[in-house]
């Protein structure tokens, strides 16, 4: 009788733990179709697409691009992409984690990356919505921090640079302890991962222009010349993508030399005193946001690229207390079509005391960011002399740009940028 | 049956020692699960206290394993059909249970207070004062050569550069790469720019938690070079594991060197390749 109920209860436990466990297993790895902007569009355009359009988009990539645990690299024709996109390099990166035979670290992205940037490299992992700012999004192809002009790619030192050194102020850390080759194949990867987003939204805006359908397997082996010209299509929109990065690396813009003598304590206190005017004056305007006294507190209303879509088409944005009734119903839409969206949030400008500088501290990374600006923010790119031409007063010369830069970096050794911390008793004062 | 589950029970101590002994001599599938190698020159007081408190724990868990297995072997119902006696208590034995441990546990306090004064309060002093007594209000305490600022998920590192002086332009920055002369002492200043964290160096004995809001201090003496672990102790997020850095134990020529290739990289103002290798 004692042994029946035991075993009952045995069974029972077995029962439960089996289910339990069923419930365990992972979701399938695949890539998501960015409903968000798919909805954007057709609301944007004021049409209904095809209901079939979202399969054919999946199957386009899924044909060109694989899928998470299979990769592949569109090839096209006449365009050598192998410097930016690798198969082998991506096929690291890819898939499930584990160590092969000689102990190379497979599935890199979702080791490390993938809790935040998610699957479809769209920023939205399960970590995402904790996060100030939200991790980025590489399906629009914008990035931030990088060496070429604005509305540019970066290069492949660019994110290299931010894999290994991190970036300060946000939860993005430093991969510094991965092997070089282990930082190339995420490079590739989330080369890999923007491409496929970007072709992905350029295909959804081909949507209301095109005549029947994207792409109609079923024309295949029928009516062989439309099936073709379908895919040149989609080939053409690949190609555009995938030149912009294959470009990129001869797109570094010259930077003229820093003056000589910052070395000397004197001209560089000259230099920051010239930097300081330009802080406050017209034609940089860089207090206008940064605020008076660069705390960046100036323009707290912008927002980023990737939130005005889901709001409005201007810069501003009030708040989420203050969403005007387009707005609320513009996102609302939105995130009733795409439940993944996360909650609009303003775009603060960089508090310039802290010496928390995002895209390095290096004066050639502040350079940088002044003269390119920095894409996907309100933070515009200033208006420099071109070499040789005469000194114009609405614009700004190297020379000043660098004074920017040597100001900009000295403000957090100012006495006010430094509140004292508390420091222990039993250290500060040995009795 | 029954004597046979005396058995299991006297292979707990057993094979709980026989666990630490393949540890402590690395053999087989044991390699490398001791504590690694000690370079800290005030590392060594650590581990003499880990190992005393390891033998006077390891010597009561042998003897009540001991006691456990005998009572279940002599008192086996198949063997022992005499009646159960019920005693009440003996006051004798509950003072001097109780007193043992309590005097055991005194003696530990008393006996660690030199070390965790060295570790924790004796800071390295530069000189002793007018007074030339160590541990008064005069003392002139060595200044922190780094600033490590714990972050989730990451080591922000920063060196006083060469005017000695945290927090002045000729600071050098890093990222999880701690670089620190050998055969020095260097003291360290911590602290936190989110939550709790802590500053874990396993080859140097040194654990300290970095709390948001103050300065902590910490010392060592490094004797031996080479790159060791930099790992946070403190669950501190989702991101805790990935908290790792380096530790580069350098000769003082090849330190300075580094620190100034550093400050030059830090310094550049023209576009180069990709990010210098580190080190090593």
């Amino acid at each position: 009788m004692r042994f029946d109920r035991g075993c009952k209860n045995t069974t029972a436990a077995f029962l439960l733990l089996a289910v339990t466990l069923c419930g365990c297993a992972d979701p399938p790895a695949v890539f998501v179709l960015n409903d968000a902007y798919y909805a954007h569009i057709e609301r944007k355009t004021q049409t209904t697409f095809d209901p079939r359009s979202r399969d054919d988009i999946g199957l386009i990539l899924a044909s060109s691009f694989g899928e998470p645990d299979d990769p592949y690299v569109p090839l096209i024709a006449d365009l050598d992409a192998t410097e930016i996109l690798d198969l082998t390099r991506v096929k690291q990166s890819s898939g499930r984690v584990w160590s092969d035979k000689i102990g190379i670290a497979r599935g890199l992205y979702r080791e490390h990356c993938i809790h935040c940037h998610g699957m479809s490299g769209d920023g939205l992992g399960p970590t995402a919505s904790f996060l100030n700012p939200y991790p980025r999004d590489y399906r629009m192809g914008i990035f931030k921090f990088k060496s070429t002009g604005k509305g540019l790619k970066p290069t492949h030192d660019d994110l290299v640079r931010i894999l290994t050194e991190g970036i300060p102020g946000t939860a993005m850390p430093s991969f510094k302890v991965l092997d070089k080759d282990e930082i190339e194949s995420l490079v590739h990867y989330v080369r890999y991962l923007s491409i496929r987003g970007e072709l992905e939204r350029k295909l959804i805006e081909l949507l209301p222009d095109v005549e029947d359908r994207l792409l109609d397997d079923a024309l295949r082996g029928k009516q062989d010349d439309k099936y073709k010209a379908q895919w040149d299509t989609i080939r053409g929109t690949a190609r555009e993508v995938m030149e912009k990065w294959v470009q990129a690396e001869q797109e570094v813009l010259p930077v003229p030399a820093r003056p000589d003598g910052w070395q000397d304590p004197e001209t560089m206190r000259a230099s920051v005193e010239h930097g300081r005017k330009l802080f406050y004056g017209k034609v940089a305007n860089c207090f206008s946001c940064h605020g008076d006294s660069a705390l960046g507190d100036g323009q707290t209303q912008g927002v980023d690229a990737w939130t005005r879509e889901l709001l409005n088409d201007k810069e501003q944005f009030l708040g989420l207390a203050k969403m005007t009734p387009e707005e609320r119903d513009r996102f609302e839409y939105l995130k009733a079509r795409d439940p993944r969206i996360l909650p609009p949030r303003n775009i603060r400008p960089r508090n310039l005391r802290q010496g928390i500088f995002r895209g390095g501290r290096r004066p050639i990374d502040v350079y940088l960011r002044i003269v390119n600006g920095i894409d996907g923010t309100p933070m515009p790119s200033a208006p420099l002399l071109k070499p040789g031409e005469a000194p114009n007063p609405g614009k700004l010369s190297s020379d000043d740009v660098w004074s920017l830069v040597d100001y900009v970096r000295s403000l957090q050794y100012e006495s006010i940028s430094n509140p004292n911390d508390h420091e222990p008793v039993v250290t500060r004062e040995r009795l | 049956m029954g004597r046979f589950w005396s058995i299991l029970f006297l292979l707990v101590p057993v094979l709980g020692v026989l666990t630490f002994v393949l540890a402590i001599n690395e053999v087989g599938p044991f390699y490398r699960h001791w504590l690694p190698v000690n370079i800290n020159d005030h590392g060594g007081i650590i581990d003499s206290l880990f190992m005393f408190i390891l033998y006077l724990t390891g010597v009561i868990f042998v003897a009540t394993g001991l006691v456990l297995f005998w009572f279940l072997w002599k008192y086996d119902v198949a063997k022992n059909r005499a009646p159960v006696k019920f005693s009440h208590g003996s006051h004798t034995l509950e003072v001097i249970w109780s007193i043992l441990p309590a005097a055991t546990l005194l003696f530990i306090a008393i006996y660690q207070m030199n070390a965790w004064a060295d570790a924790k309060l004796r800071r390295p002093l530069l000189s002793t004062g007018p007074d030339k007594t160590a541990g008064t209000r005069d003392d002139v305490v060595q200044p922190p050569l780094v600033e490590v600022t714990a972050r989730q998920f990451e080591w922000r590192i920063r060196y006083a550069g060469s005017d000695g002086q945290i927090g002045t332009p000729d600071d050098v920055y890093t990222v999880n790469d701690l670089h620190i002369p050998v055969d020095e002492e260097v003291v360290l200043q911590l602290k936190s720019m989110d939550v709790l964290h802590s500053f874990f160096l396993p080859h140097m004995r040194v654990k300290q938690d970095a709390v948001p809001g103050m300065k902590q201090f910490l010392w060592f003496r490094a004797n031996r070079t080479g790159t060791y672990d930099l790992v946070c102790a403190e669950l501190c997020g989702w991101g805790h594991y990935k908290m790792r850095g380096r530790l580069y134990v350098e000769s003082r020529q090849q330190f300075d060197k580094w620190l100034k290739e550093k400050f030059q990289e830090q310094e550049q103002t023209e576009l180069k390749g990709p990010p210098a290798e580190s080190a090593e």
